[in-house]
């Protein structure tokens, strides 16, 4: 896929739009990749996820089970798709600079 | 390659994992014509498959890819023709491989991209098969050949990310065992939240009874299920636990390579027998279990103990009254999909009807139903988002006979069937729910 530009730099993604490096994110990036999914602001609410999500992939390398994500953010899953479209295995977890999560899923 | 194909191909450096490497473009029809010639010595039903099809054409509208897709190379008949016109060139009584090559015009690139293409636009559903008068199986051929492109360097993406991770895992969605640790503890916090209970999830519980191998999204999306299954388990009485070294059944390789499906099924046996369990319970995974109850003894040996499934398990418990269930708990109208390796792969279609009878008020059922049942469109791991179109398509039959029973909830018990149906159903706008039958279960089940 097309790399992603921000502040004129380029920072390459995968070809379902995930960050190749996962190391590559900061908030810029963020805002970048939420345009991608159809998410034009991050809101508090929305930030609220993606950090929780950061730091729960900085601990374990992966991303929480959905449940997880629901009770400790305190956002329930139809919220969850108000704030990322594609859901907290792709939009959520794509925005957040995570691997994307594969499987059946 | 200018195009991108869909769905995506792995790298080279992916399908080391597999201990393959890539066949350069330009050597693959050669390349290809040998694995061939190599396959149908070894394969019997694959040579007999390309020899007795009368072209007769009772398969052709009786394929969901072909009816969703109207793709005539969907058609069974057709899919398998893209081989069978190699074989006949090639391969079939009285022709001599040598002299053939050297007229050979008809393998090509072309021929080995459509195999590439349609050979991953059939969901390996089997239900071609039943409407053959011959009995062939096209599923038997789309797995013959793509573990003969595999051996090509071609697999999907896809598929190779999931081997990667069940190798470094042992689970197919590549969760390393902390983040397994801390969901299990997360998830028997949630029992006792919700029941008042001390409901254990054990891992690694030497000399338990039985070893339950879940699918790992049982760990990620489908909780309900999985908190269902513990709830079974602890109300039965059994000692039960998790295995730290696996906990997927759901086996890729069936659909394509069969080294990595041996490999998955050695590391299943080898926990069972360390942790010493009488035997083990599968968990929702239609393919999974099919490759259990079919393959494992073939392919792997006799097993040291019975794998059964979960459905058989439930029902012993029922039957000896160690479970009770109050079906008032689940008053919605409720319809039953047929995950195809369940139907007509793994010899369990009447095991989950008496659990619903059980544990639902309201049950109807799809027309058409049981071996007749459609696919939902993702069998064979056809599960990529870069494939969502064809997805949907290949959904479409499906949803329709989901629509025409006007359920609100639609039982789908397979890992693979319950992440593509939510997305066909609401693609299609068929409003209806999908839950395991796990979830039911334990929704009704009286603790
Ligand atoms: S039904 Fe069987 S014999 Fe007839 S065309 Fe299809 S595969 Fe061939
Ligand atoms: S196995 Fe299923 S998807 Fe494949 S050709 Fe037969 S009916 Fe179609």
């Amino acid at each position: 896929m097309a790399d992603l530009i921000v502040n004129g730099q380029a920072i390459p993604l995968d070809e379902d739009g995930f960050l190749e490096d996962t190391e590559l994110w900061n908030e810029e990036v963020a805002k970048a990749l939420a345009l991608t999914e159809d998410v034009p602001e991050l809101t508090e609410e929305h930030w609220k996820v993606i950090n929780y999500l950061r730091d729960y992939f900085a601990k374990f390398g992966v991303a929480p089970m959905v449940r997880k994500l629901c009770k400790d953010t305190g956002c329930d899953l139809k919220t969850i798709y108000e704030l990322f479209p594609s859901g907290p295995a792709k939009g959520a977890c794509k925005i957040a600079g995570l691997l994307k999560p594969t499987g059946c899923v | 390659m200018s195009e991108v194909r869909i769905p995506y191909e792995a790298k080279e450096k992916d399908l080391k994992v597999m201990h393959v490497g890539a066949v350069p473009a330009e050597e693959r029809p050669k390349a290809a014509l040998e694995l061939l010639g190599e396959m149908l010595k070894y394969k019997r039903s694959l040579k007999l498959y390309l020899d007795v099809c009368t072209h007769c054409g009772a398969c052709a509208e009786q394929c969901h890819s072909y009816l969703g897709t109207k793709d005539p190379y969907n058609m069974p008949v057709a899919r398998v023709e893209l081989v069978r016109r190699v074989y006949k060139k090639f391969f079939a009584p009285g022709r001599s491989f040598l002299r053939a090559w050297e007229g050979a015009k008809d393998i090509d690139q072309e021929t080995i991209d459509l195999w590439y293409k349609y050979f991953y636009q059939c969901n390996q559903c089997r239900r071609c098969a039943i409407f053959c008068p011959k009995g062939i199986d096209t599923a038997e051929v789309t797995i013959a050949m793509r573990e003969l492109l595999a051996h090509l360097g071609l697999v999907t993406k896809f598929h190779a990310g999931i081997v990667k991770n069940m190798k470094t895992t042992g689970n197919n969605m590549g969760t390393p065992l902390p983040a397994i640790l801390d969901g299990i503890e997360f998830l028997e916090e949630e029992l006792k939240e919700e029941t008042g209970l001390d409901i254990k999830i054990p891992v690694d519980m030497e000399g338990a009874e039985v070893l339950f191998n879940p699918s790992s999204s049982d760990l990620f999306t489908n909780t309900d299920g999985f908190m269902s299954v513990a709830k079974i388990f602890h109300k039965a009485g059994v000692s039960w636990t998790l295995s730290s070294r696996i906990a997927e059944t759901a086996n890729f390789g069936l659909f394509f390579h069969e080294p990595t499906m041996r490999e998955h099924n050695m590391k299943l046996m080898n926990a069972g027998k360390d942790l010493g369990v009488k035997r083990i319970v599968a968990g929702e995974c239609g393919h999974g279990w099919r490759t259990w109850r079919m393959f494992t003894d073939t392919i792997n040996g006799p097993l040291p103990f019975p794998v059964v499934h979960l459905f058989e398990e439930v029902l012993d418990y029922m039957r000896d009254g160690r479970i009770q269930f109050d079906k008032t708990r689940n008053p919605e109208l409720i319809t039953y999909h047929d995950p195809c390796n369940y139907g007509r792969g793994g010899d369990l279609m009447d095991q989950p009807r008496e659990i619903l009878r059980a544990c639902v008020q309201n049950f109807v059922e799809t027309t058409p139903t049981k071996e007749y049942s459609y696919c939902c469109g993702g069998g064979s791991g056809i599960l990529m988002d870069e494939a969502m179109e064809i997805r949907m398509a290949l959904g479409q039959p499906k949803a329709e006979s989901v629509r025409a029973t006007g359920a609100e909830i639609l039982c789908a018990p397979c890992a693979i069937c319950k992440a593509q149906l939510p997305v066909v159903m609401n693609h299609h706008k068929v409003d209806v729910k999908v839950k395991g039958l796990s979830d039911l279960m334990g929704r009704a089940l009286i603790l």
